[in-house]
């Protein structure tokens, strides 16, 4: 947090602090990510990925824009929100050198084989798993555009196989996403209790 | 596909949508056409700066899916006497034309292997074949000031394109699909096929081509009730 919180415990370890550029990412990606799962769930409704029409629905209070037109609407403005702000923050990591402190490396790996310290050990799994988010929600940007521009981008497209592969790739970030919020959230919670997640939104 | 959804199933969806309107809708669902309105031009304007007059690569017969394609009409499918059948062109052009299925079977024949793209989210590869637009549209000698293409069907359905997009080589008038001649169910006597468009602006049982040097209030039949208008691939 910031530094002119005065310190009432001075044996407390100091307040995690996140640079305002990360915050902001991370609002921005959490807000426009989330409009993008339910108005994707509406879009999905439409001809589910599995089963086609006759296929199982999303219940409507899950889905976002009323109809097909409606899901569309929001997902294609989502997008821009989504995509230019992983863009951004992808340059800022590679730029300030961010990568090699703030993401996983070797060591995280090494340490989870052979550490004895649980500590060490916890951190370095927060680490891997928020690191391993990022190659998935890039996926689900290409896997999209894929889908959205499939004559512009026909180089893009025909790394997925076919349409269905597509479709199921891009749809398996929805779950994927959810459970990462969960998971991420508990371990965020095991290496820095309360006042980690507390840093990283406010 | 033209219509990608039933009247019965846009009934279901307006109750289903009215219904989530009351239960959590003032939250969510209100402000979905404005967000798609204000994104609109933007979206728009990309993929204008997208489209390109290069063909996509078509795929191998051996790829053609012939139960993928889903049938979808807005109303009723209309029974076309292929003999008495003339396609009009008119509007901006030079030369109005009225054109019969011979005259039009006359004309050099463009054969295709696309993937046919709906909004629904499915997807199909179908080969379809006829004559380019841009073949008739050279017949019919647009004016300079042409700017739109407006269709207009024999079941009342409508839409309108870019004139880049409907002059894009692997953008025809089609009557044959997967080597047959085109049936009822998918627009016979002849309707419009392109890989670089959704299904819903590919017409089908196309009798009219309108020429306009502007947009008019009505877009297009699903365009009016709110899909984009340029709905590019």
């Amino acid at each position: 947090m910031t530094s002119a919180t005065p310190a009432k415990r001075p044996k407390s370890p100091p307040l995690p602090t996140q640079a305002l550029l990360a915050k902001i990412f991370h609002w921005a990606n959490l807000i426009s990510l989330f409009v993008m799962l339910f108005s994707g769930l509406q879009i999905y409704n439409a001809n589910p990925v599995f089963g086609g029409r006759g296929g199982w629905h999303f219940p409507s209070f899950l889905t976002l824009g009323g109809w097909l037109g409606g899901g569309r609407g929001w997902h294609f403005a989502a997008m821009w929100f989504y995509a230019l702000n992983l863009l951004w923050y992808g340059l800022y990591v590679l730029i300030s050198r961010r990568w090699e402190k703030r993401f996983a490396s070797g060591n995280d790996v090494k340490a989870l084989q052979v550490s004895q310290n649980a500590k060490r050990k916890n951190y370095a799994l927060h680490r891997l798993v928020y690191t391993a988010i990022l190659p998935i929600l890039v996926l689900s940007i290409a896997s999209g555009l894929a889908m959205y521009k499939p004559a512009s981008f026909h180089w893009l497209s025909s790394l997925f196989i076919n349409w269905q592969t597509l479709r199921t790739v891009h749809f398996i970030a929805v779950p994927i996403i959810i459970l990462f919020t969960f998971i991420h959230s508990l371990l965020a919670l095991r290496v820095g209790s309360i006042r980690l997640i507390k840093s990283m939104f406010f | 596909m033209s219509k990608p959804i039933s009247r019965r199933q846009l009934l279901q969806w307006s109750g289903l949508s009215s219904a989530s309107l009351l239960l959590n809708g003032c939250r969510l669902n209100l402000g979905s056409s404005e967000v798609g309105q204000a994104f609109e031009p933007l979206n728009q304007a990309t993929q204008a700066l997208l489209l390109t007059q290069k063909p996509v690569p078509e795929f191998p017969v051996s790829e053609i899916e012939p139960d993928k394609l889903l049938i979808n009409t807005f109303d009723q499918t209309p029974q076309l006497d292929p003999a008495k059948y003339r396609l009009q062109i008119e509007g901006e052009v030079n030369h109005p034309m009225q054109l019969s299925l011979t005259d039009l079977q006359a004309l050099p024949l463009t054969s295709m292997v696309i993937q046919h793209v709906c909004v629904e989210g499915w997807a199909a590869i179908v080969q379809w074949g006829g004559v380019r637009l841009h073949e008739l549209l050279r017949l019919a000698q647009p004016k300079s000031n042409a700017r739109y293409v407006y269709f207009k069907s024999a079941d009342g359905y409508y839409e309108s394109w870019d004139l880049a997009s409907a002059t894009h080589p692997q953008t025809l008038m089609a009557y044959q699909k997967n080597g047959q001649p085109l049936s009822a169910d998918n627009g016979a006597p002849l309707r419009l096929a392109s890989p670089i468009k959704l299904g819903y602006k590919q017409s089908k049982w196309v009798t009219q081509i309108v020429l306009t040097n502007q947009l008019m209030p009505t877009k297009g039949y699903w365009e009016d009730q709110g899909y984009e208008w340029f709905g590019g691939l």
